[in-house]
């Protein structure tokens, strides 16, 4: 493993079992992904576009098949270890944003560093002033209903970043949101990514992955074409 | 994540859902209510008995009563007893612990006085029966030992009593006849009064109605008793720790004179009190299964609320999952919020406790209080509650697949 690789997978198999049948979401995908590389995983639905995004992200465990992050074999871990390397490894932005409704924003963003047993002052100074550079410093005590789809998606981005996380991993993260208000969201990314950070984009929407250095695309389980975009 | 970051997001949930809240928290309100109002009232009771005790000699008094043998035929030793004497009473006095003696010897006699005649219950007593009933002359004298000596014939109106011989004439130093005996009146006891609850019944009312005379003129000059029988004998303990000991040692000197026979009974106020304890407490627990039952009840609304609310809660689980938290942080989470609720819940019992408690103590007009101790026992058991029914929503929650619960609309 070079020192720049940030992601290594290694026939990772993920199968399903339901009873009668069982179902191989993911067949052996082998794949790496460098420190600072913005990558986007494409694929039609039931690809296992999904099931790789969790395995990525660590909320799932592959069936077999190695995976090391950041120089952590995740892929025997317990759900307790797997809690941690989430909390330090991965900046998680959704397409639905996922924001606590009844915590205001500057508390949704204090939220990965309160489980990372940040001090209180150092947590709340370091929320306001990510969301003070995604341009939402003036909005710390809203709640996310008070604010447009493009704010909570910044907001969602600011508590993906605050943490340092080693990968920002998106599942289509425009999908909610109108074209104008997606370009500016992508916008962030791209930024993001010319500042050194490591982006995963999950995405459906060819336009979208032509942004990326990279597009990895899933057919049936398996990798079919890793090429540059 | 500190416990306390758990309380504000428990307390932001409970301010989110006020409704939801104030319903979980209902039953352990009345649960909480019920069980400090039963510890208090129990407890005021308790207190009244004890002073009822108090007022009539305390627990240090103990009785000693003729208890004759109910056998058919008897043996001739059984026949040879006539009961407790003056005799024993004296023998009494030499036991260590015992610090008065005062034996009770009754008759029957014919009180006439002018017009008034009627017959009256006498009690013939030593000197000692005023500290072991607390119950002293409010004018002239009691009888003293020079009047025992003598077998004087003198005697003592209980408030009363004087009242009904002698109207509003001033009886002390005038006569009174008691079977055509003329006894001179030298003092008219202090008035007895004690009200249990609201009632008008006066519970010492047969104090006011006594007449006393000393113990020997009864039997010199009424009965005529060559055995100086008397009808029971008060005692008093030095110390409530020697009662038992010394209630045992009375009973032994007394076999020891009756010929190793037991026809008497040594009855301490301790053990009654013990009795009425186990009956009152009898009654309390049924209070406080009641309360029991209440909290149990509660703490299933709490249970069930909480897993009801639970789905709208598995999105909110995974998102905190994907961001870091793991399993016990999910749990504390939880387990705060329904320990948040049993609090409010046990605050407001209590308030509501207060409540009863004052109405209750108004209505039976006993004065009854919550004391800091009940208020600790009623905030313990709804946290208790609080942790038994949230534990299993908070397990559940804490299990759950982060992919999963992302996944769920």
């Amino acid at each position: 493993m070079s020192s720049d690789e940030i992601i290594r997978l290694r026939e990772i198999q993920k199968i399903y079992d339901t009873g009668a049948n069982s179902v191989h979401a993911l067949a052996g995908v082998t794949l790496s992904i460098a420190r600072g590389e913005y990558v986007a995983i494409m694929g039609p639905s039931g690809s296992g576009k999904s099931t790789l995004m969790h395995i990525v992200g660590c909320l799932d465990t592959p069936t077999s098949g190695e995976y090391v992050l950041a120089g952590e074999r995740v892929s025997e871990m317990t759900s307790w270890s797997l809690a941690r390397v989430r909390n330090k490894h991965i900046g998680f932005v959704f397409q639905t944003f996922n924001l606590l409704p009844r915590a205001s924003i500057l508390r949704n963003v204090e939220l990965p560093m309160m489980y990372g047993g940040i001090s209180r002052a150092k947590r709340r100074q370091r929320a306001a002033d990510m969301l003070a550079r995604l341009g939402l410093g003036d909005r710390l005590k809203n709640l996310p209903s008070q604010l447009s789809g493009g704010q909570r998606q910044r907001v969602a981005i600011a508590r993906a970043l605050v943490n340092d996380p080693s990968i920002v991993l998106a599942d289509e993260p425009t999908g909610n949101l109108d074209t104008r208000t997606g370009e500016e969201i992508l916008g962030i990314f791209d930024e993001l990514n010319s500042q050194g950070h490591t982006v995963i984009l999950v995405t459906h929407d060819h336009a979208v992955a032509r942004r990326t250095q990279r597009v990895i695309t899933l057919v049936d389980g398996q990798v079919v074409r890793a090429i540059a975009a | 994540m500190t416990l306390l970051e758990s309380v504000v997001d428990g307390i932001v949930d409970i301010q989110a859902h006020k409704g939801r809240t104030m319903l979980q928290a209902v039953g352990v309100v009345l649960g909480v209510a019920s069980v400090v109002t039963t510890m208090a009232l129990a407890d005021s009771g308790r207190r009244r008995s004890m002073e009822f005790f108090a007022e009539t000699g305390g627990l240090r008094k103990v009785l000693i009563v003729n208890q004759p043998s109910r056998d058919e035929v008897k043996t001739a030793l059984q026949l040879r007893n006539v009961g407790l004497s003056y005799d024993d009473a004296e023998a009494l006095r030499a036991i260590p612990g015992v610090t008065q003696v005062d034996p009770i010897a009754n008759a029957r006699v014919l009180v006439s006085r002018g017009d008034y005649q009627k017959e009256w219950n006498l009690d013939g007593v030593t000197p000692d029966y005023q500290t072991v009933y607390k119950f002293y002359p409010g004018k002239g004298r009691f009888i003293t030992q020079d009047d025992l000596a003598n077998a004087s014939r003198v005697c003592v109106l209980g408030e009363t009593a004087a009242r009904t011989f002698f109207g509003s004439d001033e009886p002390v130093g005038k006569t009174v006849y008691l079977d055509g005996v003329g006894m001179t009146v030298v003092g008219v006891m202090q008035r007895k009064e004690y009200f249990f609850n609201r009632g008008t019944f006066n519970a010492l009312e047969w104090m006011n109605r006594k007449v006393f005379v000393p113990i020997t003129a009864v039997h010199k000059r009424f009965t005529g008793d060559p055995d100086r029988k008397v009808s029971y004998v008060n005692t008093m303990i030095d110390k409530p720790d020697n009662i038992k000991k010394t209630a045992d040692e009375i009973r032994a000197v007394l076999k020891r004179r009756h010929r190793g026979i037991t026809d008497f009974e040594v009855w301490d106020r301790a053990s009654r009190l013990e009795q009425n304890q186990q009956q009152n407490q009898m009654l309390n627990m049924v209070f406080l299964l009641a309360g029991a039952v209440s909290l149990l009840v509660g703490g299933i609304v709490i249970m069930n609320i909480l897993l009801a609310s639970f789905q709208e809660r598995v999105r909110e689980v995974g998102v905190r999952k994907a961001l870091g938290a793991n399993g016990l942080h999910i749990m504390a989470q939880f387990l705060v919020e329904s320990v948040l609720v049993t609090l409010l819940g046990g605050g407001l019992g209590l308030v509501l406790g207060f409540g009863f408690t004052q109405a209750v103590a108004a209505l039976i007009d006993q004065p009854a209080t919550i004391t800091p101790h009940m208020a600790m026992m009623g905030f313990l058991t709804s946290v208790s509650a609080g942790i038994f029914f949230g534990f299993y929503p908070a397990v559940k929650a804490a299990r759950l697949n982060p992919v999963e619960a992302l996944r769920y609309e």
